[in-house]
């Protein structure tokens, strides 16, 4: 009987001795994050408050970064779209460092993973902004150019330079992320190397009769001097 | 039938004999293909609950010429919004309400303000060139037509008639306004009888000869809601969002084009919409503030052409008004009278007065402060200063109309 009440009991005592080691761990878990959220909303009202001192909106307006992000059909001001990905993000940071808490294996794994993607992230963002903003003044200077020297698909041939510099740098990124990076770099050598050979190619068949002028005029001129030379004996 | 005088310095079209609209039309029909029109209609939601509009639309099914209408809308909540659109949607072709009052529509004024480019408050002026805006966006049209939603008496031939001397490339003018007279059992259209064609030729009188003037006093109706013009001129408009709205369009026209490339037609024998209170002791409503916007605009464009304000000018200019005013509402006393028309004579002069004081008080807000007339940016600017305004106000239009 007391072996049978000891093997109701025994998982039970388990399961206690397993709560009251796992509470104190939750516990810290709900404390950071609920910590996590009060200093992600500090952060997010001090991002704010520096971003609107510094005008971060208009520049934004101006360097085209509003222009993007419309595209993604969102119509919060910059500066509130960049408080809430601060906030999120610092949430989210907050919400790992709760799970750590927990000192499960699979999460912990996960969580050590995750802060080492981190820095990836970052230079990916850093990436993408830096190379839209060049990417915008490249694809005016040219739009600029081609005006100026009266060509009629000027307006064309920018957005096709701006597609371009767009494609190189998702590219770029998706390669920082390590997001399948060998089908990246395949495709976008692919796709790039396709342009230059077709445009290559485009270029030697429409100008093989101004070479073919421009080799035999040379030559012509060539055979001419020789002629035209003294020869001494 | 009109007469065929030709007023002034800009062309007039009169409306003479029977014009065959079809054959107007048939050959607006070919001339779009090379210069594709869109039409603009300004419409608040209260005057989707009026008959005109029902009209107007049903009239509008039956175009074939226009590329794209633009309904901007406003004071026009979500759900209003979808019902406008609904609407609508029963014209056969390309229809895009912009939704003034949308949060997209919203978030584009709110870019503007914080860039310095104020499109001011909400009015037929910024919801005119807010639609400017998406049709210059859009890339679709080289002609843009404009007429108000509340028009009662409202035919296809006044669209047609409107059009066609911008789209025609052998008359080729760049602006062209609309003129028809206003006349129930009585005469209508006080602001434009007794307000600007008196102010006018009493500036003429004080000032002298100025082409400015000129211009101005050789529109039959200033005042006409309904215009084309060339998607050019809508880049460089640059206009007041308030009651000086049609003056300020037309300073512009006069700046930017030579006046021999300015026409006026006559659109309709009679035109009737909604008629406004004349409000004489308040210069915050009605006809009284519609008086001030516009002899402020009218200062303000003179001024801007060089001609000096003093008090004593305005004092003189009051006086001359007033003599215009009488001399003027006595011709129109006759007409009344050939045309069995009922005049009243009190009513009339009550309106003298009052727009007499609408002057005073503009010549004060002027003198005051001489650039307080608010002016909405040009596109050509706005574009220079926010480079992806145009995609931001195209895609805003487009996700609005998904759904």
């Amino acid at each position: 009987m007391e072996n049978f009440i000891n093997v109701l009991l025994d998982p039970l005592k388990d399961f206690w001795a397993g709560f009251i080691v796992f509470v104190p761990k939750f516990i810290a878990m709900v404390i950071i994050f609920a910590g996590g959220i009060i200093i992600a909303w500090a952060l997010k009202l001090l991002l704010l408050r520096t971003l609107l001192a510094a005008n971060f909106d208009t520049w934004a307006d101006k360097a085209g970064l509003t222009a993007i992000i419309r595209k993604g059909d969102i119509w919060g001001k910059p500066s509130d779209l960049s408080g809430k990905i601060l906030y999120w993000f610092i949430v989210i940071i907050f919400l790992m460092i709760g799970l750590n808490a927990l000192q499960i294996q699979a999460i912990d794994k996960v969580v050590s993973q995750f802060f080492l993607y981190l820095p990836r992230i970052f230079s990916a963002m850093l990436i993408f902004v830096i190379g839209y903003v060049i990417a915008g003044f490249i694809s005016r200077a040219v739009l600029i150019a081609a005006v100026n020297s009266g060509y009629h698909y000027a307006k064309i041939l920018a957005e096709a330079v701006r597609l371009m510099l767009i494609i190189l740098i998702l590219a770029m990124v998706l390669e920082q992320l390590s997001v399948a990076p060998s089908i990246v770099v395949a495709s976008f050598s692919i796709m790039f190397g396709g342009v230059v050979i077709a445009l290559a190619i485009a270029f030697g068949v429409g100008g093989i009769d101004a070479a073919r002028r421009l080799i035999e005029k040379e030559y012509e001129e060539k055979k001419k001097k020789g002629e035209e030379d003294v020869e001494h004996l | 039938m009109a007469d065929f005088y030709q007023t002034g310095i800009i062309i007039t079209l009169h409306k003479l004999g029977r014009p065959s609209l079809e054959k107007i039309e048939s050959e607006i029909f070919e001339f779009s293909k090379q210069r594709p029109i869109a039409l603009v209609l300004p419409a608040l939601y209260t005057e989707f609950q009026a008959d005109a509009i029902k009209g107007i639309v049903e009239e509008l099914k039956k175009v074939k010429y226009v590329q794209e209408i633009v309904l901007t809308l406003g004071r026009a909540t979500d759900e209003q919004f979808k019902e406008v659109k609904k609407f609508m949607s029963q014209i056969p072709y390309e229809v895009k309400v912009i939704h003034n009052d949308g949060k997209r529509i919203k978030e584009i004024y709110a870019t503007l303000e914080r860039n310095g480019l104020s499109p001011g408050e909400d009015g037929k002026g910024r919801a005119t060139w807010i639609a400017y805006g998406y049709i210059i966006a859009s890339g679709r049209a080289d002609v843009i037509a404009i007429h108000d939603c509340d028009i009662v008496t409202y035919n296809r031939e006044m669209l047609a008639r409107l059009c066609y001397p911008v789209v025609n490339p052998h008359i080729d003018v760049t602006f062209c306004k609309g003129f028809y007279s206003r006349v129930s059992d009585r005469m209508h259209g006080r602001v434009t009888r007794l307000l600007i064609t008196p102010l006018v030729r009493s500036l003429q009188k004080i000032v002298g000869f100025h082409p400015f003037l000129v211009f101005l006093d050789s529109f039959r109706y200033p005042l006409a809601g309904e215009f084309c013009m060339i998607t050019d001129l809508a880049r460089v408009l640059r206009i007041p969002w308030d009651w000086g709205l049609e003056v300020g369009v037309l300073s512009e026209v006069f700046r930017n084009y030579s006046a021999r490339r300015v026409s006026q037609v006559d659109i309709a024998d009679n035109y009737e919409h909604k008629h406004q209170p004349l409000s004489a002791d308040d210069a915050q409503k009605g006809l009284m503030r519609m008086c001030v916007d516009i002899s402020k605009t009218i200062f303000r464009v003179l001024a801007a052409e060089g001609v000096v304000f003093s008090d004593a000018l305005f004092k003189s200019l009051e006086v001359a008004y007033l003599r215009f005013a009488e001399d003027t509402m006595m011709k129109y006393e006759a007409d009344a009278a050939i045309n069995g028309l009922i005049f009243d004579r009190h009513e009339e002069t009550k309106a003298v007065e009052a727009f007499a004081n609408a002057i005073k008080m503009s010549a004060k807000i002027f003198i005051e402060n001489p650039l307080g007339t608010p002016l909405i940016p040009n596109w050509n600017r706005v574009g220079s200063a926010i480079p992806g305004i145009f995609d931001m106000l195209k895609k805003a239009v487009e996700e609005d109309n998904k759904f």
